[in-house]
């Protein structure tokens, strides 16, 4: 009934232009998703936190717009034209046109194991030197994902950067605490340092295998915990093998 | 047995229908114009706006070397309303040390050697978001968060492995554009002088960002 009201009432507008700013904002509204309020109501705060407070609520049949996105709250739009911010769970259990539920939810434990994307940061030990990572990865099916990853650590006798591209299995991607064993290879460039007699800088070929454990944490998080043996494949007689440990903390997508 | 009486009902409607559906088609002209627009949703369709990049300028004071003026860039990804990813990068430039300054001898580093940029990944964690209110209007969200990581400074011709700790606070100026203010300690232990020593540098900063 109340959709009959409204249809009535914006094609009255429409056609009389009584209020271009209303039909403008319908206009606008038409690149966005809509959905109607399935519960009794949905909360709408003041900003997307859940600590900030709730100023609006909108009844259950009311037609909100779904204007923007920050981590897990929606901005709304009701058709009165108030904004405000309600949560992804909320907003997920509004219906869409065909009065299916939108489904749409905070990341949780499924989307971990169904992760397309993930990138994170680690520091530790390279060698018994200090090293900061940055990583990104790809997972092409729920076991295996493609990774690169930047390294730089800084000793006392020479620091060294690391680009190499690794091939990432994780046997049960359903785990919270979910292992993976890695293989990989790329270039590192090693500069020695100032102090030392000077020594040009050298650009080597490396090889790694490792293995690690992923903790899910919450929502987008997880922990990351590795071990990886490097081995740089010097002009010299010797190879030099290095082994690395790291912890750091990552997110999917 | 109802069934079956509403299918005897329904072939009469049609039967009688008939004729008129056959006009109808004869003239070619359509009745009805179904207009059914059926809407897509598609929740990935929903702008996120989870990303933040923006510039800063400050006061970087380096340890022995003097306060100087600093600036830089980063990025963060916002992963949770708690947590996000932020990347820096920032350059700045030490000045003579107070020995040099005061002994007038020749100076202990090239000039270039003094160029100062660092970059860090850090871990940040709103802990105290809040709202500010300005006049009678204005209500502009706002974020306390601590910051803590780890990178490279690269100073006096050498790199070293810095961490970085601070606090910040950012205000949303609209749901895009914000304001920031840091102050940010990068530590590293530095043997320029012969011996190990950690020092301490302290930045402040301001600057802005835009959330997309």
């Amino acid at each position: 009934m109340i959709s009959l009201q409204r249809l009535v009432l914006s094609l009255l507008f429409s056609s009389l232009s009584l209020n271009t700013a209303a039909s403008d904002e319908a206009a606008n509204d038409e690149q966005y998703l809509q959905s109607s309020v399935a519960e009794p109501y949905i909360e709408m705060r003041t900003a997307p936190g859940r600590g900030y407070p709730v100023f609006y609520v909108a009844e259950r049949g009311e037609l909100v717009t779904l204007l923007k996105r920050k981590t897990d709250w929606i901005k709304l739009r009701t058709y009165r034209g108030i904004e405000g911010w309600a949560s992804i769970n909320d907003v997920g259990l509004t219906l869409d046109s065909a009065g299916q539920p939108l489904a749409i939810h905070s990341p949780d434990r499924d989307s971990f194991t169904n992760r397309r994307w993930e990138a994170g940061i680690m520091a530790g030990d390279f060698g018994d030197t200090d090293a900061v990572t940055a990583y990104g990865g790809w997972h092409f099916t729920r076991n295996f994902s493609l990774e690169v990853n930047l390294t730089e650590n800084f000793g006392d006798a020479s620091d060294g950067r690391q680009a190499t591209v690794d091939l990432v299995h994780q046997m049960f991607p359903h785990w919270r605490y979910s292992p993976f064993v890695t293989i990989g290879g790329g270039v590192r460039e090693t500069s020695p340092r100032s102090s030392l007699v000077s020594t040009s800088d050298r650009t080597d070929n490396v090889a790694s295998v490792g293995a690690g454990l992923r903790v899910y944490l919450s929502r987008r998080l997880m922990l990351r915990m590795q071990y990886k043996n490097v081995v740089v494949m010097t002009d010299r007689d010797d190879d030099e093998e290095i082994n690395t440990w790291q912890i750091g903390i990552s997110a999917f997508y | 047995m109802a069934n079956r009486h509403q299918r005897i009902l329904l072939a009469a409607v049609l039967a009688a229908c008939m004729p008129a559906l056959a006009l109808s088609a004869e003239t070619d002209e359509p009745v009805i114009f179904p207009e059914i627009e059926r809407r897509e949703i598609n929740p990935a369709a929903i702008d996120t706006e989870d990303f933040e990049i923006g510039a800063f300028a400050g006061i970087l004071s380096i340890q022995d070397f003097d306060s100087e003026v600093v600036y830089g860039v980063r990025a963060a990804w916002h992963v949770t309303e708690d947590f996000f990813f932020e990347a820096n990068y920032g350059v700045s430039e030490g000045d003579l040390t107070s020995y040099e300054k005061i002994s007038g001898g020749a100076p202990l580093f090239d000039d270039d050697d003094r160029d100062y940029t660092y970059y860090n990944l850090s871990l940040g964690w709103n802990a105290f978001p809040g709202e500010v209110f300005l006049f009678d209007k204005y209500a502009m969200k706002s974020d306390l968060y601590f910051i803590g990581g780890a990178g490279s400074t690269e100073f006096l011709d050498d790199n070293w492995f810095t961490v970085t700790v601070g606090v910040g606070y950012r205000l949303l100026l609209n749901d895009s554009f914000t304001w920031r203010i840091d102050v940010r300690d990068h530590i590293y232990d530095r043997d320029a002088f012969g011996e190990d020593e950690t020092v301490n540098n302290i930045e402040w900063s301001t600057g802005l960002t835009l959330f997309f």
